[in-house]
């Protein structure tokens, strides 16, 4: 027994940064420094909190001593007509971790930290951001923890309008159409996400409690009820009407799974992003300022893959088995289309942008494997490409302080100037595309692996976006390193301590993921083992 | 005893200490620089030493060791080393010629600022190819092979200032990695067929044992021609070979150490680790010896046209990788891995040699040079050591190991035979043309005031030059040593009389030549060129490969990438736009509805009241 089981970890967890908040709101509005210490202060609670549960995570138990639960809102139903004393819609605060929400989790309090570090660029209106910025951790580790659909859909929207808020107020020109882009296309999304969960509420959700002479009915919003009831053959959710007597108005038809399904794919495709539906992240990617895109793409972007994950192939694995040559197929187009346009790009951001579509793709492809390797590949890519892109935009943000623009054809020769920044730039491009040693390797790796069983055609495809990518990303980052630098630049400073904290620390972290994968995998191994085992023994016979 | 080959893992720690201090210490300490990583090769040398010194007596029982990397339920991949007498003679070969380059730059690159940069880089590709070679499973190979593929493109690009330097380590990183990524599906292919999906090379020996039948032919070939595509980018064969002669824009130590003597060699070292594979398809096996013998007179015969020293050091390189291919192809594992052995010494010499022309005379072009032979005597001599030697002279190392060669393809396949003799002959001509024109004549433009390099480059030059005289005879038709260390089976030394007679030929006829037009002058030099001026053109031009691949590959590329830029802009952003005016303009619409006036309403409400009469009664009717 650890004393982090006797303290509520997760909920500590969840609200430091909501406490930061409170101390940057009653701080004086002229003190920007005070405000900037509190801000990365509150960062740092939750990051150093995370890591202590990371190390203390018994992998084989799971993370189910740290589950968390206090009910949260009851909503009584007509109970009239029913002999029963209870009949209600609950959604409870419940709060749990384990192997695929865990290495998130650690990356979201990580990224934050960095980004706050990163957020000295910022020029205004000091206090609105860290207040912003802080309730958007809040929220994007609540999507991590959240254990109730409702809860997790509550802060899945705090996580919208916080990032709204920073795109539209702290972006560069077209800041306003990116941030109104954004919320009309996530609003859509968030709006599909909510007709999915209610329907799994109304059917998956239904329980009855039986306590002595009590009976309750209750639909639930918790995600265990939810799981294990999809998984159950007995459940009423999965019993025909004849098997019931005639009437059973909570049994999910075929059809309706199918239904269920295609809409969280297309309410989490829109995050991931899948394409079509990737255009309005184009935007936010060159409109943001770096330190929310670090967040955006170090972790926004994963919340789409991970309600992918835990909503749709987890709940429905039967859709998901049968439609994994549609997600393979999709992330194929995803990695080609992204490298081919990466290519084509001239602002630096948007190769970034496009780099973005086509990693998210790999994690597509090690869905579609539908085997644990795959899955392993696709939740390592998805910590690793968190990384790797938040690294990207930290430097991003810091050349775009010196040169005044990101365009690949204005940029040149910076090695010679910033040789720090410059190798570290270098270093994650190399991280990016692939090379052994550093993160990105593992999850692609893995996930061609797992990918490779069933779909060979596919797979091969896929790498061939192996060397696509070595094409693009050298393209753009022997533009801007190497060469002669243009003179209009001047003499330009390498990157202070506060810029080279961070990217250091981002690095290291690459660096040991690449070096030592076993420190994330054997997190995640036995929470997708043991779920395969459950999918695999319960469901695969139908 | 084993004690040796247990400590194998600590060589590649050496450099890999050297890089990590090396990259602490930062541009200011540039001797302690030098010598530190000069320390991490001697180290890594003396131990390999040790560990090859220890297996020649013939005790040699393989070591190995692993440790878990990713365990994934139940498979488990690994990372690992083993020590087999293959690797044992690579050990030796990679750390001594890491070695004497340190050595060499000492001096070559005494005036670059970043020479402390440049001792990391060449640290660090030294722990890559020690990696590479210790490797007890294909996927930690191919996390070496990639690290080493990233040293190469770090160091070619090492003056990255210069447009042609970027644009070189550019080409060199994605050409090998077209060949990388054949590889990597080679892997995921042997994975998921392989029982237990063992990837260690001990395993696939017993797999493929061409007895087993585990694993039908079809795949066998599949399998292989994708590790071979791996070993074409890395060696330089046809058609990946592009990216070799473009990467001697790095600093010529390296191209002596990494482009020469080493990582090209990598993939000839692959597929002998892989041997078995191979030697269960015959289709695979025949694929490499043919590929590797078109490399050989391809590469040659463009070597014959170009200026530029170290241009014609890497044609005549990848025109050597692909004797070895050859070898490997017609079944001599002994040819292949001999000859990677010798030339790995004599081509690293001429190599080292050109820097040390190119160091006093500050040019590239052959053809303004000439006369330096009385002004650098050690360069000179060493270098004509190097020349007879990669020429086929005996007794010198070279003139063994491609004879051993001709002799296989004598046998076996007289196509390739007469192919690899044409490229002897060409081999021979070239590197005639190349001294006659560096060392002999009229001194040229350049070499006023050249004058011999320093002692820290001509050491190693003495050095390598004795080895390429000596290294030759391990293996000769009369003592099969070297094969037999190698293979662990007795091998029956056979030589040819047809096959060495006509080698020593083709090279002294090739040299006759040469000296006939570049040394005496009696034949014009420019009457190829009057009589066949097109020949000459596309020798210059390489055969126009790169315009090729310009016209097939990178223009289309980027034509489809335009085109889905319109694609991405126009239609996948216009839907996007449309959706929006649509919703925006339905909203109008109904807002417009709202307009106060009774009738507008009671209209709405009648056509309305309509609507849901027409749903009721309709319903009846629907099946």
């Amino acid at each position: 027994m650890s004393i982090l089981q006797d303290i509520p970890i997760l909920s500590l967890i969840l609200l430091s940064p909501l406490a930061g908040l409170l101390v940057v709101l009653l701080l004086p509005k002229h003190r920007s420094g005070w405000m900037k210490t509190a801000a990365v202060t509150a960062t740092l609670v939750p990051l150093a909190l995370s890591l202590w549960l990371y190390a203390d995570y018994d992998k084989q138990q799971g993370g189910a001593a740290f589950e968390e639960k206090l009910n949260w809102v009851d909503v009584p139903l007509n109970k009239e007509l029913q002999d029963i004393s209870e009949f209600v819609f609950k959604f409870q605060y419940t709060l749990g971790v384990d192997g695929l929400s865990l290495p998130l989790l650690l990356l979201t309090t990580l990224v934050t930290a960095m980004a706050a570090l990163a957020a000295v660029h910022v020029k205004k209106r000091w206090k609105s951001f860290f207040v912003w910025f802080l309730l958007l951790e809040t929220g994007m580790l609540g999507v991590f923890l959240a254990r109730d659909v409702f809860l997790f859909f509550v802060f899945f929207e705090i996580t919208l309008i916080a990032t709204y808020f920073l795109i539209g107020i702290w972006g560069y020109f077209n800041r306003e159409r990116a941030a109104n882009q954004f919320l009309i296309y996530n609003g859509i999304g968030s709006a599909i996400m909510l007709l999915a969960f209610v329907l799994l509420v109304n059917t998956a959700g239904f329980r009855i409690d039986q306590a002595g002479e009590q009976t309750s009915f209750i639909y639930s919003g918790s995600y265990t009820d939810i799981f294990r009831n999809m998984a159950d053959p007995t459940a009423w959710v999965n019993l025909s009407p004849d098997q019931m007597g005639a009437v059973n108005p909570f049994q999910m038809t075929d059809t309706m799974q199918w239904v269920l399904f295609i809409l969280l794919l297309i309410a989490f495709g829109i995050k991931l992003p899948v394409f079509p539906f990737h255009t309005w992240m184009l935007k936010v990617h060159t409109e943001a300022p770096p330190s929310v895109v670090m967040i955006h793409s170090g972790i926004l972007l994963k919340m789409g893959a991970y309600g992918l994950l835990r909503f749709g192939v987890l709940l429905f694995p039967e859709q998901a088995r049968d439609w994994a040559v549609v997600l393979a197929v999709l992330g194929v187009i995803n990695i080609l289309y992204g490298a081919l346009l990466a290519f084509r790009q001239q602002e630096f951001k948007l190769v970034l942008a496009y780099s973005s579509i086509s990693h998210m793709g790999i994690v597509l492809l090690g869905l579609a494997a539908f085997n644990e390797i795959g899955l392993q590949g696709a939740l390592f890519q998805l910590v690793s490409h968190g990384l790797i892109s938040a690294l990207l935009f930290l430097i991003v943000g810091s050349l775009f302080e010196r040169t005044g623009t990101t365009e690949l054809s204005e940029l040149g020769g910076l090695a010679r100037s910033m040789p720090f920044m410059s190798g570290v730039l270098l270093t994650a491009g190399l991280a990016s595309l692939g090379l052994p040693g550093l993160s990105g390797f593992v999850g692609e790796f893995l996930a061609f692996l797992g990918l490779f069983e069933s779909m060979r055609w596919l797979t091969a495809l896929g790498v061939l976006g192996v060397i696509l990518t070595a094409v693009y990303v050298l393209r753009a980052v022997l533009k801007i390193t190497f060469g002669t630098q243009p003179e209009r630049f001047g003499a330009l400073k390498d990157a202070r301590l506060v810029e080279a904290v961070p990217m250091i620390v981002l690095l290291a972290f690459i660096l040991l993921l690449g070096c030592y994968p076993s420190v994330l995998t054997d997190t995640v191994q036995y929470s997708i083992g043991g779920l395969f085992e459950q999918l695999l023994a319960t469901r695969a016979g139908g | 005893m084993d004690m040796y080959s247990q400590a194998a893992w600590l060589i590649p720690l050496f450099p890999l200490a050297a890089f990590l201090v090396l990259t602490a210490l930062g541009r200011s300490f540039r001797r302690a620089g030098i010598l530190t990583g000069t320390a991490g090769s001697l180290a890594a040398f003396v131990l390999s030493m040790i560990i090859a010194v220890d297996r020649l007596g013939g005790r040699a029982v393989d070591y190995n060791y692993a440790f878990d990397w990713i365990r994934i339920g139940d498979y488990t991949l690994r990372i690992g080393f083993e020590v087999t007498n293959l690797t044992a003679m690579m050990l030796v070969v990679v750390t001594l010629v890491s070695l004497l380059v340190n050595i060499y730059s000492a001096g070559y690159m005494k005036d670059d600022e970043r020479i402390t940069v440049f001792y990391g880089y060449v640290a660090l590709f030294t722990f890559s190819m020690l990696g590479l070679v210790l490797s007890d499973n294909l996927l930690s190979l191919y996390i070496f092979w990639e690290l080493v593929g990233v040293c190469s493109f770090l160091l070619v690009g090492f003056w990255y200032a210069k447009p042609k330097a970027r644009a070189a380590a550019k080409k060199a990183f994605i050409v090998t990695r077209i060949g990388d990524a054949g590889l990597l599906l080679g892997i995921l292919l042997l994975f998921w067929y392989m029982p237990d999906h063992a990837l260690d090379f001990t395993t696939i020996q017993s797999v493929f044992d061409g007895q087993s039948g585990a694993i039908t032919t079809g795949i066998t070939t599949l399998i292989a021609l994708l590790i071979f595509l791996g070993a074409v980018g890395k060696s330089g064969q046809f058609p990946l070979h592009v990216w070799l002669p473009d990467a001697m824009e790095g600093p010529t130590p390296i191209s002596a150490l990494i482009h020469a003597a080493t990582m090209v060699a990598a993939g000839v070292f692959l597929i002998a680790r892989t041997y078995d594979i191979f030697l269960d398809s015959a289709a695979a096996m025949e694929t490499v010896a043919y590929v590797g013998g078109f490399t050989a007179i391809f590469a040659a015969t463009i070597a014959l046209a170009q200026n530029d020293i170290k241009r014609i050091l890497a044609y005549s390189t990848v025109s050597q990788l692909g004797y070895m291919m050859m070898a490997l192809g017609l079944g001599s594992l002994t040819g292949g891995i001999f000859h990677l052995f010798t030339h790995a010494f004599f081509k690293a010499l001429l190599f080292l040699g050109a820097g040390s022309i190119i160091h006093a005379v500050h040019t590239q072009n052959i053809q303004e040079m000439g006369g330096l032979g009385s002004k650098m005597k050690v360069t000179a001599w060493t270098f004509a050591i190097g020349a007879l030697a990669l020429t086929g002279i005996p007794p010198l190392s070279g003139f063994w190991s491609k004879d051993l060669i001709l002799t296989v393809a004598f046998e076996t396949n007289p196509l390739l035979f007469v192919a690899g003799l044409a490229a002897a002959f060409c081999t021979a001509l070239y590197m005639s043309r190349l001294f006659f024109l560096v060392f002999t004549g009229k001194p040229g433009a350049a070499a006023d005031g050249a004058h011999e390099s320093p002692a820290t480059m001509t050491a190693p030059l003495v050095v390598l030059a004795a080895l390429a005289v000596l290294a030759g005879f391990i293996e000769t038709p009369w003592n099969g040593w070297f094969g037999s260390w190698l293979s662990g089976e007795a091998e029956a030394a056979h030589g040819s009389g047809v096959a060495i007679v006509a080698s020593i030929a083709v090279g002294l006829i090739g040299i006759y030549v040469g000296w006939l037009i570049y040394g005496k002058r009696s034949v014009s030099r420019t009457a190829a060129r009057e009589r066949l001026p097109w020949l000459v053109k596309l020798l210059e031009k390489s055969y126009y490969v790169d315009e090729l691949y310009a016209a097939v590959v990178v223009r289309p590329l980027k034509t489809i990438g335009s085109l889905l830029m319109v694609v991405d802009e126009y239609i996948i952003g216009g839907i996007v736009r449309l959706t929006g005016i649509v919703t925006a303009s339905a909203g109008r619409t109904a807002a417009r509805l709202q307009n106060g006036q009774v009738q507008t309403y009671s209209l709405t409400a009648v056509i309305g009241f309509v609507v849901i009469i027409v749903a009721i009664v309709g319903r009846r009717f629907w099946p």
